[in-house]
């Protein structure tokens, strides 16, 4: 009887123990995380949470290199652009003065035609052109007469050479003795070209016509006034 | 002896319980479920008890068999996705309730009972 009693007892307290245990263990447990609603939710909800979010961190994250790529090939982009640019402009720069589009300035010389009345024949248009063909030819880089740029496509033509008033037409425009030719280049070849053997200005002289020629440190050119269009150029 | 070993199991268990480590959230539910268990052995015990046919082996078995039970429905419920435990729940506070009334009722009687007696005996010596 007492040994029965005995095992009872322990096996009760064993089992109340165990409760006790369990209890204020849960108890505990319910205590402390019930506190915020992440601490109480279950592993596979923040599981699933997690990976929305790092899906799509992935997503952005993507979104981002692609449009940091796009900036960085821009910027490249727009370095080149910036050269390329640069680069157009030295060059049409260079084309303008070619072309005798800018105003230019440059050792030079200046030579001053004009006819003695009864001097024949009187400058004209031939004469010119041959000066100015004797001026390329010394290496002259930009020639004007009576202030019109002389360019490739510059006409010199006589006007009336045979009956009362002369002229002579320069781009088109009207001009009168005196002719002022600057040249701008080689000072000694500019000069040596026209007054040398067979140089125009030298013949002239020697018929009569007046002629100077002024060296110049600083021969300003005036550039081109017209307009090049073209209309038959494809 | 009984009443020592009950008092001494749980102050060794409470003490023990609150020093133990914190389970994680995931797993309390099967925790508190094994305390429901429990608790209604223990209230079916004491119901037997009341009614003479206390077995031992009966309690002990029920007891632990009850609370490792229903832990094993849980974890059953949570794979399934369906919540078993609401199940156990309803069905071992519905018996606690059982036996409340019980033991309720056998205490009430027992003192209307005692009541009766008295006034029985002060009506005879009257």
């Amino acid at each position: 009887m007492k040994k029965e009693k005995r095992v009872m007892a322990i096996s009760i307290g064993i089992s109340c123990f165990a409760l006790a245990l369990v209890m204020s263990m849960q108890f505990k447990v319910v205590r402390e995380t019930d506190i915020t609603s992440i601490q109480s939710m279950r592993e596979s909800e923040l599981r699933s949470e997690l990976s929305q979010w790092k899906s799509k961190y992935d997503e952005i994250d993507e979104k981002y290199q692609e449009v940091s790529g796009k900036i960085s090939e821009y910027q490249s982009k727009k370095e080149s652009d910036n050269e390329n640019s640069s680069l157009l402009e030295k060059e049409q720069e260079q084309i303008n003065l070619a072309l005798g589009k800018d105003d230019v300035q440059g050792e030079g010389i200046v030579i001053t035609l004009n006819n003695v009345d009864d001097v024949e024949p009187k400058i004209n248009a031939e004469d010119l052109l041959v000066i100015v063909n004797q001026l390329k030819n010394a290496g002259a880089e930009a020639i004007s007469i009576n202030d019109e740029r002389i360019i490739n496509m510059s006409d010199v033509v006589n006007i009336n050479l045979e009956e009362g008033e002369f002229f002579v037409k320069v781009n088109g425009q009207r001009k009168l003795a005196p002719y002022i030719i600057k040249a701008i280049g080689n000072q000694a070849y500019l000069e040596g070209a026209i007054l040398g053997n067979g140089g125009r200005a030298d013949d002239l002289q020697t018929i009569g016509h007046e002629v100077s020629i002024q060296k110049d440190r600083k021969v300003e050119i005036t550039k081109y006034n017209g307009e090049i269009t073209t209309k038959y150029i494809q | 002896m009984i009443f020592v070993a009950i008092l001494l199991g749980c102050i060794v268990g409470a003490i023990l319980g609150i020093n133990a480590p914190i389970i994680s959230y995931t797993y309390s539910s099967f925790l508190a479920i094994a305390v429901i268990a429990a608790l209604d052995s223990v209230f079916g015990g004491i119901t037997s008890v009341l009614n003479g046919k206390f077995d031992l082996k009966i309690f002990i078995s029920g007891f632990f068999c009850n609370a490792i039970l229903s832990i094993l429905l849980t974890y059953l419920g949570q794979k399934l996705n369906v919540d078993i435990y609401l199940a156990a729940i309803v069905v071992f506070v519905g018996r606690m309730f059982t036996n409340l009334t019980i033991i309720r009722r056998y205490y009430i009687d027992k003192w209307s009972e005692k009541v009766k007696q008295r006034n029985i005996k002060s009506q005879n010596e009257e």
